[in-house]
């Protein structure tokens, strides 16, 4: 198996006594919300870490999801959402995304496919949802269907950073699939990946001659 | 005696912040103009409004007037200092739905921003309000909706 425990070096085994650690990211166009939806989740925890340097905003949280322990690494964007498409590190190991439009902007609703198309670029399976975002605005938007979510098989949140309106269940639903993705992936590359560096480890010494076509044939349970 | 400001704008020669008010007592309607003072293409506008704001000899008559507004008022006279045109600067506070805002510099995208803080105060729920509920959820339920207009144009991916 790709995570036999024996072959995790220390550093990763000590995060593990933290709890799971999931990664989540937040897509959508500027101003659609994304920075208060988190600020709303987190409350009194909302403590940003600034990476001005990568235009990226970094939040800790610290949560049980049954009686597992869960920590939740956010990664929202500081404006590189201007460029319409964000570094690949954004991407990387990310467990979910929360892709977030404005009810009262349709250009943002009409973005979310150029999002949804790069998330899918770097990682083809995680979890995602479709958030409709200042529902408080226009009450009358929490009545209409969206296609685009249906289309790609991806829930839909009716929410208010403003008032709060089912922000908080967006999150948890979102962190729940973060940590059952992390725990059952379904992306082939993340396993070659945990491969490679497991390979790595065991056989340094070696000239391993494992190129991904020779991991490929090694674990099919994961296609 | 007391002052209800009534309106509010600015004077390009001198820089100056331009008050119409009524005086409580005599009913009167005035008009002050308040200039600016050491006031540069870099000041601060946010803290050039905080201490006009506080100035002892204005703060009664602009008791009325919001602090954002006031910094409002003087970005339009920095902006006035840096070369841009009124129009320039009423047009970076308007809201136009249809606008790309990801095309948009740090600085006009704050602006934007701005406007919408209007009505993100206004339906905010605080959490020492009493009736504030954390983990708030509504359900709208899937009955009675409508298909969204904005799918009519049957696009790639929509
Ligand atoms: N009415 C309303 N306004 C919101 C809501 N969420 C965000 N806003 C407004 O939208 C602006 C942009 O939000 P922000 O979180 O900075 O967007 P980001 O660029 O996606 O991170 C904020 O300044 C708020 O004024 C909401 O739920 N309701
Ligand atoms: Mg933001």
């Amino acid at each position: 198996m790709a995570n036999d425990v024996g072959s995790i070096p220390d550093l990763v085994q000590k995060k593990h006594d933290v709890g799971e650690v999931v990664k989540i990211i937040c897509l959508g166009d500027s101003a659609v919300g994304k920075s208060k939806l988190m600020e709303r989740f987190l409350m009194d925890e909302y403590r940003p870490q600034q990476m001005s340097t990568y235009a990226l905003t970094l939040y800790h949280h610290q949560t049980t999801i049954g009686n597992k322990n869960v920590v939740v690494d956010f990664w929202d964007t500081a404006g590189q959402e201007r460029f319409q498409s964000m570094h690949p590190s954004y991407y990387h190991k990310a467990h979910a995304c929360i892709m977030v439009f404005d009810v009262q902007r349709k250009i943002t609703y009409k973005n979310l496919y150029n999002w949804y198309k790069e998330l899918r670029e770097y990682r083809p399976e995680i979890p995602c949802c479709v958030v409709a975002n200042k529902i408080d605005a226009d009450l009358k938007m929490a009545q209409r269907s969206f296609n685009f979510g249906k289309k790609h098989g991806l829930p839909l949140y009716y929410v208010s950073a403003a008032d709060g309106t089912n922000v908080v269940k967006m999150f948890r639903d979102m962190i729940k699939k973060a940590l059952d993705y992390k725990q059952n992936p379904r992306d082939f590359i993340d396993e070659v990946l945990q491969e490679l560096e497991n390979f790595d480890l065991e056989k340094k010494e070696e000239n391993s001659e494992a190129d991904e076509d020779g991991l490929k044939t090694e674990s099919p349970e994961f296609v | 005696m007391s002052f209800e400001a009534k309106r509010c704008g600015v004077q390009f020669n001198p820089p100056s912040i331009v008050l119409l008010y009524v005086h409580t007592d005599t009913k009167k309607m005035r008009k002050r103009i308040i200039p600016v003072r050491s006031f540069s293409k870099y000041s601060d506008c946010s803290l050039a409004a905080e201490n006009l704001k506080n100035h002892p000899r204005h703060r009664d008559y602009l008791d009325r007037v919001s602090q954002s507004q006031l910094e409002k008022l003087h970005i339009i006279l920095r902006d006035h200092l840096q070369g841009f045109s009124l129009e320039h600067s009423l047009a970076s506070f308007q809201l136009n739905a249809d606008e790309d805002l990801n095309k948009l510099d740090d600085e006009i995208l704050a602006r934007k921003k701005g406007q919408m803080d209007k009505l993100f105060e206004m339906n905010k729920k605080h959490k020492d309000d009493p009736d504030f509920v954390y983990d708030l959820e509504v359900d709208f339920g899937k009955k009675s909706q409508e298909k969204c207009s904005w799918d009519e144009e049957s696009d790639d991916g929509f």
